[in-house]
């Protein structure tokens, strides 16, 4: 569903993604791991179409993404570290209007469904975005991507921010989509949640991919230990 | 996309309150400058019933006067004052030559506070000292009218600046335009279906504020139905404009405060700079000859000419055999000198006058061509001509003024020469004005403000950005 070829994006003389050799293929969740500035959002930005590669091509669907940016969206739903939706519209009306541009029409009852589905409760529905908490926009994005019936799902650091509970929540919600088939691409800093919903994670430095795991190879104490190794850091002996 | 675009951005626009406040501030606007184009347009009515009134106190007084000689009564008046007298009578009974205002007049002021609205030739009278000119305050001036034309020209693109200055940039700043790329859509479109619909709106606030105004002010738009829907297809396209100007501004600016700074230049450049800019090229190029020198040169040509005044008469006789009468003597009295002698005046200030007025004219002329590069002068123009306020209304005015002085004074001239009385039956044969307007033409200036605004829409639609910059 998800795969690069040797993706580059340079800047002037800054490298910021070396030749990544990437693929997330039907229900599976990749996690990129990385410290800031490591190229993971960057990664994300060229699966959308919104930087042009400088070398290498990435695909969603096979479909190269910047030979066919509008049909590749079709197939793929983001969630911004901040969801930001409009304000003064409600969880419906903001559903109604995404899925609509992304020519998806729905009943209301069918939206109601969806934003059932996605977790939200049903007190919020008609109340204004403005209102919402981090964690209920994030659940918002989630429907967006339910209603678009997304193949692919790209999320940058969608959990950060969130207190334990809404991030937990999260985790359910991106398995659930995991079933249904969805490639997930997350960007996170988060290991423990990459631990726990994750299908296979990278850890990403200066632009490369230096390590990947099937989740089931490696321990959450291993990982941790890895990415500080990875990253340079020393390991703290408590 | 469209269909949710236009069942959302009309959500937004509510909920944000922006149709309420533009519908609430260009009701007050459009209301009080159509309350002060009224004011103008009933001082001007009552100016010229009062001289109306005036006249036909004066014609029933010398009426009676004439009645009474005829009956054989004789008048205690100086043979001056003597109704019989052609002269007098031409002189003491001028039509009020007027340019009786539109019923469109109340949406501009234009040029109606400089020039004025009638006049009154007399027999003795000169085409060139006729009094044109409107005595003003200069403070209005100053600070020129509040009337319609005004709001749309000056106040109407402000309000379509900040209805319109960000829609690319408030997505980017806020955070939500990275989620909206993401969908499958052209976000180029996407921001001209967005300021479309905005303009949609804006055209819709407009036609129902203007038609409440006008209903309010008694306009009757049933039988001006043409004025009306021409103010409004100017009105349209030039609202059509600056939302082009917005779009293009969109597109190649990336934040709201360069947005708006972009747009107030534009501002700025047409609506302040051009109009100004074009009137001074047009002093340099033609410049008016002074004023005090024209006036020098008609006093010493005039005081020559009196001082020959017998001379000059015997020459108009043998010019004129028409007015030879049977005496031998062709003896003639002051009136008749002095009409030979304003004849020659006339004659000899011709050169003179007709350098001023095509001085005058050549400036006109360059105006109105170089106005196709200020759509606010287009509409300015335009606006004046639905009112009739226009320099062309009043050339036209003054025009057909100078024709009717002509006609009066040729009517009462004969009887001068001849030595033949007024008398009550020639009254009804009196030259009468009727002012003719001139036909309203402002199509071609829409469809050129239709046609610039299509040149920048495809140059900004012209695919020379990718949409990836548009993100970023």
């Amino acid at each position: 569903m998800i795969l690069t070829n040797n993706l580059t994006k340079s800047y002037g003389g800054l490298t910021a993604l070396d030749a990544l050799n990437l693929e997330v293929k039907e229900g599976e969740i990749y996690c990129l791991l990385g410290a800031n500035g490591a190229g993971k959002t960057t990664t994300i930005n060229l699966l959308l179409g919104f930087l042009k590669p400088t070398s290498g091509r990435a695909f969603i669907n096979k479909l190269d993404v910047v030979e066919h940016s509008k049909l590749t969206k079709q197939y793929l739903a983001y969630i911004p570290e901040n969801l930001m939706l409009y304000p003064s519209l409600n969880a419906i009306e903001n559903l109604d209007y995404f899925s609509g541009i992304a020519n998806k029409s729905f009943n209301k009852k069918t939206l109601q469904s969806i934003l059932t589905e996605a977790g939200l409760q049903e007190s919020a529905f008609y109340k204004p975005v403005s209102k919402y908490s981090k964690g209920m926009r994030q659940k918002v994005g989630v429907a967006i991507a339910l209603a678009k019936d997304a193949k692919v799902l790209l999320l940058d650091e969608p959990t950060s921010g969130l207190d334990p509970k809404a991030s937990f929540e999260f985790g359910k919600l991106l398995q659930k989509l995991r079933q249904k088939g969805v490639a997930t691409l997350m960007a996170t800093h988060d290991l423990f949640r990459a631990k726990e919903v994750a299908t296979t994670i990278g850890i990403m430095k200066d632009g490369q991919l230096k390590q990947q795991w099937h989740v089931d190879d490696i321990s959450l104490s291993d990982l941790e230990k890895n990415y500080l190794e990875t990253m340079s850091y020393n390991t703290i002996e408590l | 996309m469209l269909k949710y675009n236009f069942k959302y951005e009309w959500l937004l626009l509510i909920r944000n309150r922006w149709i309420q406040v533009l519908t609430i501030l260009l009701f007050i606007l459009f209301g009080f400058a159509a309350y002060n184009g009224t004011q103008k347009v009933k001082m001007r009515t009552s100016n010229l019933t009062s001289a109306i009134n005036e006249l036909q106190i004066k014609e029933r007084e010398i009426l009676s006067q004439l009645d009474s000689l005829e009956a054989g009564h004789e008048l205690n008046i100086s043979r001056w004052m003597m109704p019989t007298n052609p002269v007098v009578t031409g002189n003491l009974l001028p039509r009020v030559v007027n340019m009786p205002p539109k019923s469109t007049a109340f949406i501009s002021t234009g040029q109606s506070d400089l020039f004025a609205h009638y006049v009154q030739p007399i027999v003795t009278g000169e085409d060139s000292t006729m009094n044109f000119k409107e005595m003003t305050s200069p403070t209005q001036l100053l600070f020129g009218s509040f009337d319609l034309t005004f709001v749309i020209v000056y106040l109407l693109p402000l309000l379509i600046i900040a209805f319109s200055f960000n829609i690319l940039a408030s997505e980017r700043e806020r955070g939500s335009l990275k989620l909206l790329a993401s969908q499958p859509i052209n976000i180029r479109v996407w921001v001209l279906q967005k300021l479309g619909l905005r303009f949609f709106w804006l055209v819709m606030v407009i036609i129902i504020t203007l038609s409440l105004v006008f209903i309010i002010f008694d306009f009757d738009i049933k039988t001006n139905w043409m004025s009306f829907i021409t103010l409004l297809s100017i009105i349209i396209a030039y609202t059509l404009f600056w939302f082009v100007l917005a779009f293009a501004t969109n597109i190649w600016i990336r934040s709201s405060a360069k947005n708006a700074i972009t747009l107030i230049g534009f501002w700025i450049l047409f609506v302040l700079l051009s109009p100004t800019l074009i009137n001074q090229i047009s002093n340099t190029l033609y410049p008016i000859p002074s004023r005090t020198l024209m006036l020098n040169e008609m006093r010493s040509i005039k005081s020559e000419a009196i001082k020959k005044q017998d001379e000059i008469l015997d020459n108009f006789l043998r010019n004129h055999p028409e007015y030879a009468t049977n005496d031998s003597k062709q003896a003639r009295g002051f009136y008749q000198k002095y009409m030979a002698t304003q004849q020659l005046i006339q004659d000899e200030l011709k050169p003179l006058l007709s350098e001023f007025e095509s001085q005058i004219n050549n400036q006109h002329k360059l105006v109105n061509a170089s106005s196709w590069f200020s759509p606010a002068l287009i509409v300015q123009n335009s606006l004046n001509q639905i009112a009739g306020t226009s320099t062309g209304d009043y050339q036209n005015f003054k025009r057909q003024s100078i024709i009717f002085s002509k006609e009066w004074r040729n009517f009462f001239k004969p009887m001068l020469f001849k030595g033949e009385k007024f008398k009550k039956s020639d009254y009804k044969n009196l030259p009468e004005f009727r002012y003719r307007y001139a036909s309203v033409n402002t199509y071609s200036k829409t469809f050129w403000l239709i046609i610039i605004s299509s040149l920048i829409l495809f140059l900004v639609l012209t695919p020379n950005k990718h949409q990836i910059e548009l993100i970023s």
